[in-house]
């Protein structure tokens, strides 16, 4: 995906005429079109999604949701003045979509990590280790949800900084600063949980 | 997956490597085809501007909008499309004195159709040359109340039509359509405009005839020009908009009545009675009241 060519969607690497090409179609309601978007972006929006959430079964839930939502504004976007890259409107429905049910989580069970890296970020993280059995896992599901979207979209998924601030509706400064604080969390959390070994 | 833009830890790296995600379960996509069945049609995009303004600007839109149908309607002769003659002051003048009036085409081809009211040929009063007593005063407003009878009836019957036409069609084509209870209010409401408008003619035109009266008691005559007179003093009372409205449907008219003599070789040179009149009296209709009222 880093290495897709200019121009090109960076989830299917196809230029970005082609998406226009699929999105009429799918406009349409050309099935072959909407499953060949299904084949290009599925695994994509599900890595997001399983990354963020760790749940397969809402992983899957959110990246049917993100494509089936394609189908639905597929009329509209083809329709619009500029040219969509179906690619990233997936993922930025994909992160907003896995996000949101962070959120609903965290207020529905009250058992999430906090906000912000705040002084014991390891202590939650070795909790989550402890019960997934799944260090990785725990790293990850330590961090706030933005910045654990920081880091799926741009360590995991490899997106530029752009395109990662671009799904996550933020500008790049900004999406920058998240950054920087979602990898010194990382590197806090890792730091903590190797110290406790 | 790769570090290089991150400058983790190779032990961070690795553990981070370890955050496998399964395969997509197998038939995904055909799941997901399966979903768009059925599924109901996105919400519209949320309005940016604000609720308040955006109702001013219907409104304002509304009003110009309005107000534009308005103008078209009279200019493009709504009530000649619904086949209703407008009269010139000639008809009514001698519709009023049962003179035979000028031989010229009626306006528009649905008219032509109607019937055209004929005086009352078994009136015991005749009307010679201008109305100088109150007999034949009264007859004149007999006859002018029973054209005017006439043509309300046919003007609101063709109303009424037109009405009952498009609800039909709206029916038939699958759109919003009144329901027969909607339908019976929209009628009342109607029967109401019309009779408050009736109302309002009759009080103006009684006033109005109240002068004419008096007119004759005191010995005067009552010709063409008297009549065309007090309409032109109603004309004068008239706002600018409603003026030049008047003024467009008469130039309308003069030129549909030109281009028919014109085409039946009438002598278009000026000596057309009709003509003459038409030009002197440029907006002027019945001056009873009776021709532009709304129906």
């Amino acid at each position: 995906m880093a290495g897709s060519p200019p121009g090109a969607d960076e989830a299917s690497g196809r230029p970005v005429g082609d998406d226009a090409a699929v999105l009429a179609r799918i406009a349409k309601r050309d099935e072959a079109a909407f499953r060949q978007a299904i084949d290009d972006h599925a695994r994509l929006l599900h890595r997001i999604a399983y990354r963020m959430t760790g749940d397969a079964h809402e992983a899957e839930d959110i990246a049917q949701e993100a494509i089936l939502r394609l189908w639905d504004h597929a009329p509209r976007l083809a329709a619009g003045p500029k040219p969509v890259r179906i690619g990233a409107w997936l993922t930025r429905v994909a992160t907003n979509l896995a996000i949101d049910r962070l959120r609903l989580s965290k207020r529905m069970s009250n058992s999430e990590v906090p906000e912000s890296a705040d002084a014991e970020p390891l202590a939650d993280a070795q909790m989550e280790s402890e019960q997934t059995h799944d260090a990785a896992r725990a790293l990850i599901g330590a961090l706030p949800e933005r910045q654990r979207a920081a880091i799926v979209l741009t360590y995991y998924e490899e997106l530029p900084n752009a395109e990662a601030a671009g799904a996550m509706d933020m500008n790049i400064k900004a999406f920058e600063s998240l950054l920087h604080r979602a990898r010194a969390a990382l590197r806090v959390a890792f730091e903590h949980k190797e110290a406790a070994r | 997956m790769s570090g290089e833009r991150f400058d983790f830890d190779p032990a961070l790296k690795k553990a981070l490597g370890e955050n496998t995600v399964p395969d997509l379960p197998e038939g995904f996509a055909d799941r997901v085809v399966a979903a768009t069945e059925g599924r109901a049609p996105p919400l519209p995009q949320q309005r940016t501007a604000s609720s308040r303004w955006r109702t001013s600007r219907r409104l304002a839109i509304g009003l110009v909008s309005a107000g534009a149908l308005a103008s078209a309607a009279a200019a493009t002769g709504v009530l000649e499309e619904l086949g209703v003659d407008l009269p010139s002051p000639q008809e009514v003048w001698s519709s009023i004195t049962g003179a035979q009036p000028a031989p010229a085409p009626s306006p528009s081809p649905p008219a032509s159709t109607a019937p055209e009211p004929v005086p009352d040929a078994r009136a015991p009063v005749v009307i010679e040359g201008p109305i100088d007593t109150p007999e034949e005063l009264e007859e004149a407003f007999r006859r002018v109340d029973q054209r005017r009878e006439e043509r309300v009836d046919t003007r609101r019957s063709r109303v009424d039509q037109r009405i009952g036409e498009r609800i039909d069609a709206r029916r038939a084509q699958g759109l919003p359509a009144p329901t027969q209870e909607q339908e019976e209010r929209l009628s009342d409401r109607l029967d109401t405009v019309r009779e408050n408008a009736d109302a309002r003619r009759a009080a103006r035109i009684e006033e109005r005839r109240e002068a004419l009266r008096e007119d004759v008691e005191a010995g005067g005559e009552i010709t063409r020009e008297n009549f065309i007179e007090a309409d032109r003093t109603r004309l004068r009372n008239l706002s600018p908009e409603q003026r030049r409205d008047r003024l467009r449907q008469w130039r309308e008219r003069r030129q549909e009545r030109l281009r028919r003599l014109e085409s039946e070789g009438a002598n278009a040179s000026g000596s057309d009675p009709l003509r003459k009149e038409d030009d002197a009296n440029p907006p002027s209709n019945d001056p009873n009241g009776s021709s532009q009222d709304p129906q």
